[in-house]
């Protein structure tokens, strides 16, 4: 649908509608009509002999000329519509502030008040302007616009024009030709929508644009447009704008295609994506009649910037140039019909992310003898971000950063101004802009310097010399405990001195391995502290692992000897040594004394390649992480540390070895204990631990367990995945004792960064924190130059505590371990994370940039899952995702394609030969092909979610969600009811649908979301919790609102029927709506947790409480249905025992009680029934209230939406209505009661309105020719609300 | 030096890096890749040549042969 057609009928001759630029604008302002963020406003400050006279003549005559100005704007059934008002043409006001104080501030205060009041559009004026006097020879001329009414050229215009005028006047001559008028302008843009022009314009931009990336922004979160902006203003460097020229002539492109092409680079590089799509603010009139014409016009340009960062300059200002060329040539086809083309309405989707406007000749306007100098207050509405540049045409360049204040902070915006300036200073001179850091100078001196200058000395020893000073210091302490049983330091001596000399006699020794694959016990523990104390590395195994990937890696590792249990022997095809064969007592001989720079242990990860590869750490890395950790937490021999973590997990390195450094307990856990909550939390409690780790993912079970309640720890650690706030809380709430977040990977040594997640932290997210001794971390870009904070990068470590790289494969090492750009001898290890930094420093971690994923803390390589498939000999293709398609659910699912018909289950256990039981994929979807990109790369978006988890959202399922998805349906025409992920926009809906959504919603519920609500959550879900949040309980409030009106007339309260809902009367209230405003009254019973009311009379006694409320200057237009009607009167009778005036009082086909009382009782079912809208006879079988329930739920009922506990309400509503009635005695109204009689109804019955005459002073007759049931309906109320609308003018009349 | 037709599209040409014969006097320059900086820069130097016309002026007619005819006509009113 388009908006708009100038061709399309116009409700007037002198209305039109709203141009395609207007438009966007009318949106935003009516989502927030009380936005003042749309005045453009400025002023000119004048010093000289101004010649006020002059100048007011000047004025005037350019007010004349500006039709734009006097512009009114009105919202009609054909959409929004203008036209002049002359009486809103602008006078110039006047105002002398010299006797003021400070005449400067009073009139910048009056101006920026000013400026922050929201325009009516409907009344106007759009636009003011004063000119206020300062001293006798210095004036503020201040102009407001709204930008409806006018854009940034057409201020400049209006500006230039009164110059012009003054000048022209002043020199005794005649001014130049005045401005075209506006139809001019409207016209043209009217033939343009229908012209050869525009469909060419629109091919380009869908070549252009297709592909669009998700456009990014220089900020988390998406946000309308606030009431304000940030502004940070800098006058750049003279020698930055020469130099800025200079390359420019250089290059021969223009000065601001350049910068604007800078500019681009600096949001692209701080977004931190592949490409940047920039809002390009574009005047839009040049070979235009509207050149002339001060009017809106301003469209913006988005336009594409792809990393280019690796060329030359000069190509990438060349190409940038010839791009913005393009566009600029396409330029007059709106942004708001690009976004209806692509489907970027609403919510998250935006055509463009920051804007870069350049204004090279951004001159004050020629006041003949004066000197003029002009300052924007401001220009529309921020967004995001935008980046203006204004120049005076010679040597000056003034920098203007906006920013949402929703998105970001004032310190973000002097952040992004200091740093670009500093950006662009470096481009200028630069070859290649990656060679660029986006990271100013002083925020490297922070970040990269500052932040790791984290020198610390630490004793040049091995591991074996700490532990053996610990056994030597401590001998009787108890160094192991492990299912009641302890070793003592001096046992733990002994039995790892004796195994060490046998394994120092099978060639253990510096840099040599010793594979372990035992299970949790003391012999575990004393198996490690005789390798390392033999001078080797141990090389831990899980004997759970396939024996196929075993062997592997043991034909790598080439282990001197292999430490295993009995029941691990199988695993293995060389000998093992096993505990029984163990020396227990030691001889004496000569051990092999290992130096720091030789191995500890080398412990294997998932590899990418599909060979798991093997971490080689050296003794001075592990001692600086375990000194750190002891001193920084103050480890002593209090401690009690348990041992629960795999030996193949290198978190287990700190539980078996910090307690030998401090003479602390290592408390083992029984095998298998760490995956039960129940366990472990006894085991604490029992073994009083005092240090424990915990994979956060296991730390929620933990938390979730009752057992862990109230539990008292000294520090509990987490690593291996994200520790989130949410944990962190919860832990908090349960535990008494520190929580602290560590990082690191294998390859440096098990943690490099800290953070203490206390109670009080509110940090989300949670960051991995500072780095740990004589260690570094930095946030780098692709080309390893430094990004400032706030900007996603790689994460890069450096220091000691880095491996030595991997076994046997120098390729890998090379690969991931580089040299340190900025440390000579020093090296970097790549750790594939990616991360940013906060502004205090703090590193948060935010994810891989490569396929290796963290499944309950496990690191897995999806390529080694990938080779695992292929080595099956199964398939012909093979590609794994670790896919979330449901929130915190994580998921490796393999993707294959098949040589030959492929049984799954077959293929499942192929690769669980060769793969650990976390790595196996939970499912498995055989595609006949993989699905490739138009350049031939795997798809990987395109590969389906496996069908076992369903489709993408559930249905709807509460009243909010049902009642949306009904609407969305038939506003925009689907075929079936969308499921709860359902987006309005992306559906079909536009603008325009959306105000319709609005309005049935209102009309449905009685309340009103806001347009707004529509636009940020578009989904069924977002918006129904939207809904639910607003308190809107689904229509069954005491009262709501049926339809809006002037609010100076007295609204209609509608009582409702029988069912104690009044939504029935939509269609009256809508007919009656507009003069005035009509309310329902429902029945507090409609909630279940409210008692029944006592009697009809309470009732209407409590109605007209509230209804008094409500209005409460009266007088009171009361009018019912059936039993509304008998409470109408009730209620009418009420208020004039209080003396309080009633309006229009009217019953719809009422009848007093006493008809009813002598009726047999009528059967509770069928009227349910019938208040549904079904005949009970036609349902003879529905006779008890649950088959009623499940029926009015199948069907099309407005009532079968209704939640469970609101339909019982209505059910009970019902159900007492027939006590109420009989057991109501009418108290007699004086005044008149209209009544409105279904005339086709009541043949069999004497029902006339003369049965009121004995309870009220007067009867007012309507027979309307319809039977009782239809008197709400459509065409019934055709008939009647033109009635009661004259009885309730009558009224109106009498109060004027 | 007072302007011409000619120095005026040997102007143009220079500034979007094409050859003068190039440019037909009824060519649209926006779609010659004229913008509103480069018209700018134009304008300043006609304007040192005498040229009396503004920017509204010259952007409402876009091509050589409407600038010229909206010169002639102001030299015309004198």
């Amino acid at each position: 649908m388009r908006l708009v057609d100038i061709g399309e009928a116009a409700p007037g001759r002198d209305a039109w509608p709203l141009t395609e630029a207007q438009l966007g604008l009318w949106y935003v302002q009516r989502i927030d009509p009380g936005n003042p963020i749309l005045n453009a406003s400025q002023y000119v400050e004048l010093r000289g002999p101004l010649d006020i006279r002059l100048f007011c003549r000047a004025f005037d005559r350019m007010a004349e000329e500006a039709d734009s100005l006097s512009l009114v704007f009105a919202e009609t059934a054909f959409g929004p519509r203008q036209r002049l008002d002359a009486a809103t043409r602008p006078r110039l006001q006047i105002v002398d502030l010299t006797a003021q104080p400070d005449p400067v501030a009073a009139a910048r205060s009056a101006m920026v008040l000013d400026t922050a009041t929201p325009v009516d559009l409907a009344r106007g004026p759009v636009s003011a302007f004063t000119l206020y006097r300062l001293g006798a020879e210095h004036f503020f001329w201040y102009e407001r616009i709204h930008h409806l009414a006018i854009d940034g050229y057409g201020i400049v215009l209006v500006t230039n024009r009164v110059g012009e005028i003054y000048s022209a006047l002043k020199a005794g001559i005649e001014p130049g030709p005045a401005f075209a008028p506006l139809s001019q302008a409207l016209a043209e843009d009217a033939a343009y929508l229908c012209g050869e022009r525009r469909t060419q314009d629109h091919a380009f931009w869908m070549t252009e644009l297709s592909g669009l990336p998700e456009v990014a922004s220089l900020a988390s979160g998406r946000a309308v447009s606030g009431a304000s902006f940030h502004r940070q203003t800098v006058h750049l460097p003279a020698a930055l704008f020469r130099q800025l020229t200079g390359r420019a002539d250089a290059l021969k492109v223009t000065w601001p295609d350049l910068l604007t092409v800078l500019v681009a680079s600096y949001c692209r590089r701080f977004a931190a994506v592949p490409e940047a799509v920039i809002g390009l603010p574009f005047m839009g009139r040049l070979g235009s009649k509207a050149a002339r014409v001060p009017c809106t016009l301003m469209n913006v340009l988005p336009v594409r910037f792809a990393d280019m960062e690796d060329a030359p300059l000069a190509e990438v200002a060349v190409q940038g140039a010839k791009k913005l060329m393009a566009c600029r040539r396409h330029g007059r086809y709106r942004s708001e019909q690009l976004r209806r083309d692509l489907g970027l309405i609403g919510g998250q989707r935006r055509l463009f992310g920051p804007l870069i406007n350049v204004q090279p000749f951004d001159m004050p306007p020629v006041f003949a003898g004066l000197d003029v100098a002009l300052h924007i207050l401001g220009a529309g509405a921020v967004d995001d971000i935008t980046f203006t540049f204004r120049g005076d045409a010679k040597a000056s360049l003034m920098m203007e950063v906006d920013c949402n204040p929703a998105l970001y902070g004032a310190d973000d915006t002097a952040a992004h101004a200091e740093r670009l300036v500093a950006y662009l200073e470096g481009a200028l001179v630069a070859e290649r802009l990656a060679d660029v850091p986006l990271a100013s100078p002083a925020e490297i001196r922070r970040y990269v310097r500052d932040a790791n200058a984290t020198a610390h000395p630490v004793p040049d020893v091995t591991l074996v010399d700490l532990i053996e000073a610990t056994m030597r210091s401590a001998p009787d302490a108890p160094a192991v405990s492990f299912e009641g049983r302890v070793l003592t330091y001096a046992e733990l001596e002994r039995q790892s001195r004796a195994l060490a000399e046998q394994l120092a006699c099978r060639g253990a020794g510096p840099d040599r391995l010793v594979a372990v694959a035992l299970p949790r016990s003391l012999d575990l523990v004393v198996a490690l502290f005789a390798i390392v104390r033999a001078g080797a590395a141990y090389l831990p195994l899980d004997p759970r692992h396939p024996r196929e990937r075993i062997q592997r890696i043991l034909a790598s590792a080439r282990p001197v000897a292999i430490l295993a249990g009995l029941a691990e022997q199988d695993l293995f095809d060389a000998d093992t040594l096993h505990p029984g064969d163990w020396t227990r007592e030691p001889s004496g001989a000569t051990l092999p004394v290992p130096q720091p720079v030789h191995l500890a242990y080398v412990i294997y990860t998932s590899g990418s390649t599909g060979e798991p590869k093997g971490v080689m750490i050296e003794h001075r890395a592990i001692v600086n992480r375990l000194e750190w950790m002891r001193s920084h937490y103050s480890f002593g021999p209090q401690d009690r540390i348990l041992q629960k973590t795999p030996a193949t997990f290198d978190v287990s390195v700190w539980e078996f070895f910090l307690p030998a450094l401090c003479g602390a307990t290592l408390v083992v856990a029984p095998p298998e204990a760490h995956r039960d909550p129940q366990a472990m939390a006894r085991l604490i409690r029992a073994e009083a631990i005092t240090t424990l780790h915990f994979v956060p993912s296991m730390l929620s079970a933990f938390l979730a367990a009752p057992e862990s309640e109230g539990l008292s720890v000294a520090r509990v650690f987490c690593s291996g995945e994200e520790l989130t706030p949410d944990q962190r809380d919860r832990f908090h709430a349960r535990i008494r004792g520190e929580l602290h977040n560590l990082y690191g990977p294998t390859e440096a040594a098990v943690d490099v960064s800290y953070w203490p997640a206390t109670s009080e932290d509110r940090s989300a997210p949670l960051p991995i924190g500072w780095p740990v001794w004589n260690t570094s971390l930095m946030v780098l870009d692709e080309g390893l130059q430094p990004v400032p904070p706030g900007v996603a990068g790689h994460l890069f470590l450096g220091g000691v505590q880095l491996a030595r790289g991997y076994l046997g494969r120098p390729d890998l090492t090379a690969d991931r371990f580089l040299p340190d750009p900025f440390r000579p001898d020093g090296r970097l290890y790549r750790t594939g994370d990616l991360a940013r930094l906060r502004p205090d420093g703090a590193v948060v971690f935010l994810g891989r940039s490569d396929h290796q994923v963290k499944i309950r803390g496990l690191r897995i390589e999806l390529g080694e899952i990938e080779a695992a498939l292929m080595a099956s000999g199964l398939l012909r293709e093979a590609v794994v995702m670790a896919r979330a398609d449901r929130a915190g659910d994580r998921r490796i699912v393999a993707y294959a394609v098949a040589t030959a018909a492929l049984d799954v289950e077959a293929l499942r256990l192929a690769v669980a030969r060769r793969l650990p039981d976390y790595m196996v994929p939970s499912a498995f979807v055989i595609l006949d092909a993989l699905p490739v990109t138009a350049n031939g790369k795997l798809d990987r978006a395109a590969l389906p979610a496996p069908v076992i988890e369903g489709g993408q959202g559930r249905p709807a399922e509460t009243a909010s969600e049902r009642l949306l998805a009904r609407l969305y349906r038939d506003l925009l025409a689907l075929d079936s009811l969308p499921d709860v992920e359902g987006d309005f926009f992306s559906l079909g809906g536009d603008s325009l649908s959306a105000v319709h959504l609005v309005l049935r919603i209102k009309e449905e519920t009685g309340l009103d979301p806001g347009l707004g609500a529509v636009f940020e959550q578009p989904t069924i879900a977002g918006l129904a919790a939207v809904l639910d949040r607003a308190g809107i309980d689904h229509g069954l409030g005491p009262i709501i609102r049926l339809a809006e009106g002037e609010a100076a007339r007295a609204p209609l309260f509608l009582i409702h029927p029988a069912g104690g809902i009044a939504w029935g009367y939509r269609h009256l209230a809508r007919a009656l709506g507009g003069q005035r405003t009509v309310y329902g009254v429902q029945s507090p019973a409609l909630d279940p947790d409210v008692a029944l009311p006592d009697s009809l009379e309470v009732l209407a006694t409590a109605y007209v409480d509230r209804i008094v409320e409500t209005y409460p200057s009266g007088p009171w237009h009361v009018a019912g249905w059936s039993v509304g009607g008998i409470l109408a009167q009730a209620m009418a009778a009420e208020l004039e025992a209080r003396g309080l005036a009633a309006g229009m009082i009217a019953m719809l086909d009422s009848y007093p009680c006493e008809c009813w009382r002598a009726e047999p009782e009528p059967d509770e079912t069928a009227a349910l029934l019938a208040i549904a809208g079904h005949d009970p006879l036609a349902h003879p079988d529905l006779t008890t209230r649950a088959a009623i329930t499940a029926f009015l739920r199948q069907g099309g009922s407005p009532l079968g939406s209704l939640p469970d506990a609101a339909l019982d309400g209505v059910i009970r509503v019902v159900l007492d209505t027939n006590r109420l009635v009989r057991g109501h005695y009418h108290r007699r109204f004086g005044g008149t009661v209209v009544h409105v009689r279904a005339a086709l109804d009541h043949q069999d019955r004497d029902l006339t309105p003369g049965l009121w005459a004995p309870h009220v002073g007067a009867i007012d007759r309507v027979d309307v020719p319809f039977l009782h049931p239809q008197l709400t309906s459509p065409a019934a109320t055709a008939e009647i609300a033109p009635q009661l609308a004259r009885r309730l003018a009558a009224f109106d009349t009498e109060k004027d | 030096m007072t302007i011409t037709l000619e120095r005026m599209r040997a102007d143009v040409a220079a500034m979007i890096h094409e050859q003068p014969q190039d440019i037909g006097l009824d060519d649209n320059l926006m779609d010659l890749g004229l913008d509103s900086m480069r018209l700018m820069n134009l304008i300043l130097a006609w304007q040192e040549a005498g040229v009396d016309l503004d920017f509204g002026e010259f952007a409402e007619e876009f091509s050589l042969a409407g600038w010229w005819r909206a010169i002639e006509a102001k030299r015309a009113r004198g």
